[in-house]
């Protein structure tokens, strides 16, 4: 009995040491992760856009089967294009299209093309930004924005705003003029 | 005759005694309600404080349903604001003389829900801190500027409405009560602005009076209008309706009175007004509930018969979620017995007697909560849009516990306010007669002589 009450909590420490080695030894891993090294081009052909990247390490050899992640900046958020998984080929290599309809960032289509590595094993996390003028030009020209619900604030149709500001002025004039008047009758003494 | 109460206050008539006297003391009672209230507040603030810390993952809203119980209770407490516009513009307007000592309780009511409601809309936002991205991002098109344009017009006209009609009510504070502390004697002697009953200022009080009665009814039919405006212009089964600004406001209004006469209920008891809270109060506004009720069954049928009659797409779907699906225990719940049963109840004599009316309201205020939660989260389960691929959670809301605590404590925010406001205000017009305003009567007889 006296060997299974010291036996048990001796086998607890022991296991909790073991983890506390084991999850070292996992970060000492993750430290000797390597930076790799990935080149994008941007060719256009017959109306296909497409973005090549190569990765090679550290000593200049290509990494094959490297998950790559391409996205097109938005808004508020990554959009991403290409397959879901992309990786390189033996040469370090990995073609994706270009979608043709995206919308661009200004007059000129700009649009930030965002290449990633993403929780790799073996290689630390990195972002590539480059800018290209494959979106659809955008005009953002609010004097060309014809006045309606949908436009910017600047473009809302005239008949909203008289209309919101006649309410709105009518019922305020109404209620300065009765603090007004409040504050004439704190005037009034005997 | 003099009167004195128990704190050697002296009171000049009987009237001012019954109606003062609650202002000087405070009972153990008094203290242990606002310990109360403050502590569901605390709890409220809490949850507050993980949901700004979490973020509004904390909640059980999500993609679809976006506008949870923090909406339906919006739109409570605004509908509950519009009662402050009932008794001091349509009856008093319309001289129904019995709702006279209503109408400050209901003004009470009206301006603690609209605080309230502003409230409960910034906590709604999941980054409160961008609030007021809404004034420097401000675009007239969006109703929900258009709202937020009306509420605060409604705030300060109802701060207005309460604060015109109690001036002659702080001044005889100021000028009667002695045994109060300092504070509370420097806090009348400013609220009072200077009144001293002169015929100048009585006149010119009774003047804006009457303009503000009728300028509150447009604002106060808008405040709500425009809330049913910000599902009514959301492409939604069952907010897709012409139908919603009336049934929206006729609601209110029902959803008002039933409030009312909770309030009076307590008051009555509460601060021994017995005298002036009578048995005829209460069968007037079970006379007035009735009228209010049937307005809104009416709506209520406009909204639900066309789409039930077509049963068309999701909007079909919608309606047989509320008729037999899984809403329709609180639906047939609300449309029964908050409203359908008490417009029976309230028909016969005996069930408008206060314990009866009071049972009845709590029914109706109950079935006006479950109503906007049925407005809002069941509509946004269906959108016009399938959903597919979507997490389990997506598809359902279930209000977490920080949700109801911090509802909660919105209601006893609203309920803290009012007892505040009965607390240093006295909550039926002191003074019997109407104040005159012939400016023959030398001043100085009309004035509150300490």
């Amino acid at each position: 009995m006296k060997v299974k009450r010291y036996l048990y909590p001796a086998l607890k420490i022991f296991l909790l040491v073991g983890l506390i080695f084991g999850n070292n030894i996992l970060v000492y891993g993750q430290d000797a992760m390597e930076d790799a090294k990935v080149a994008v081009s941007f060719s256009e052909e017959n109306g296909i856009k497409a973005i090549t990247a190569i990765a090679v390490d550290q000593t200049g050899m290509p990494i094959e089967e490297l998950e790559l992640y391409f996205y097109v900046k938005r808004t508020f958020s990554l959009l991403p294009i290409g397959d879901p998984f992309n990786s390189t080929n033996e040469n370090g290599m990995l073609e994706i299209e270009f979608p043709n309809d995206l919308p661009g960032d200004d007059a000129k289509g700009n649009v930030t093309i965002v290449v990633k590595i993403k929780e790799s094993d073996l290689y630390n996390d990195l972002t590539l930004e480059t800018t290209k003028n494959w979106g659809i030009p955008i005009s953002l020209d609010p004097l060309k924005e014809k006045r309606s619900l949908w436009a910017s604030s600047a473009n809302a149709p005239i008949s909203l705003i008289t209309g919101v500001s006649i309410m709105i002025f009518g019922i305020w004039f109404i209620i300065c003029y009765i603090i007004f008047k409040l504050f004439k009758i704190s005037r009034i003494r005997l | 005759m003099r009167k004195v109460n128990s704190n050697g206050q002296a009171f000049e008539t009987r009237r001012e005694k019954d109606l003062l006297s609650h202002l000087i003391s405070t009972s153990p009672k008094y203290k242990l309600w606002i310990a109360f209230l403050l502590l569901i507040i605390l709890f409220g603030m809490f949850a507050y404080y993980r949901q700004v810390k979490y973020g509004l993952i904390v909640t059980g809203m999500r993609d679809f349903t976006s506008w949870g119980i923090y909406i339906s209770n919006f739109v409570f407490l605004v509908a509950i604001s519009l009662v402050g516009s009932l008794f001091s513009s349509i009856l008093k307007l319309n001289k129904n003389e019995w709702a006279k000592p209503l109408i400050r309780v209901s003004e009470f009511i009206a301006v603690a829900a609209i605080i309230c409601a502003s409230i409960i809309i910034i906590i709604d936002m999941g980054r409160p801190d961008r609030f007021f991205y809404v004034i420097t991002h401000f675009r007239i098109q969006s109703p929900i500027i258009w709202d937020v344009m009306i509420i605060s017009t409604y705030l300060v006209i109802s701060i207005l409405l309460l604060y015109i009609s109690i001036i002659p009510d702080i001044a005889l504070c100021r000028d009667r009560l002695t045994e109060i502390p300092n504070w509370k004697k420097r806090f009348y002697r400013i609220m009072a602005i200077n009144w001293v009953n002169h015929p100048k200022q009585v006149a010119i009080l009774q003047k804006t009076s009457k303009i503000l009665s009728v300028a509150v009814l447009p604002v106060a039919f808008a405040i709500h209008t425009v809330t049913s405006w910000l599902f009514a212009t959301t492409w939604r089964p069952g907010w897709d309706s012409t139908n919603l600004g009336p049934y929206f406001v006729s609601g209110a209004f029902m959803a008002g009175a039933a409030i009312i006469v909770i309030a009076m209920y307590f008051i009555r008891n509460q601060l021994k007004l017995k005298s002036y809270i009578t048995g005829s109060h209460f069968n007037n506004m079970g006379k007035l509930l009735v009228l209010l009720s049937l307005v809104y069954l009416y709506f209520n049928i406009n909204e639900y018969l066309g789409p039930a009659f077509k049963m068309v797409g999701v909007e079909g779907e919608h309606i047989t979620e509320l008729f037999a699906g899984k809403y329709s225990l609180l639906y047939w719940f609300v449309q029964l017995g908050g409203l359908v049963f008490p417009i029976i109840l309230l028909l016969f004599r005996k069930m408008r007697k206060p314990l009866p009316l009071l049972i009845i309201s709590f029914f109706v205020i109950l079935g006006a909560w479950v109503k906007r939660f049925l407005i809002v989260i069941p509509s946004l389960q269906h959108p016009y849009l399938p959903i597919q691929d979507v997490e389990e959670s997506y598809l359902h809301y279930v209000p977490t516990w920080e949700e109801w605590a911090i509802t909660l404590s919105s209601f006893a925010g609203l309920l803290l306010i009012v007892t505040i406001l009965i607390k240093l205000f006295p909550v039926l017009p002191v003074q019997e007669k109407e104040l005159v305003i012939n400016t023959d009567i030398n001043p100085l007889i009309i004035k509150n002589e300490s």
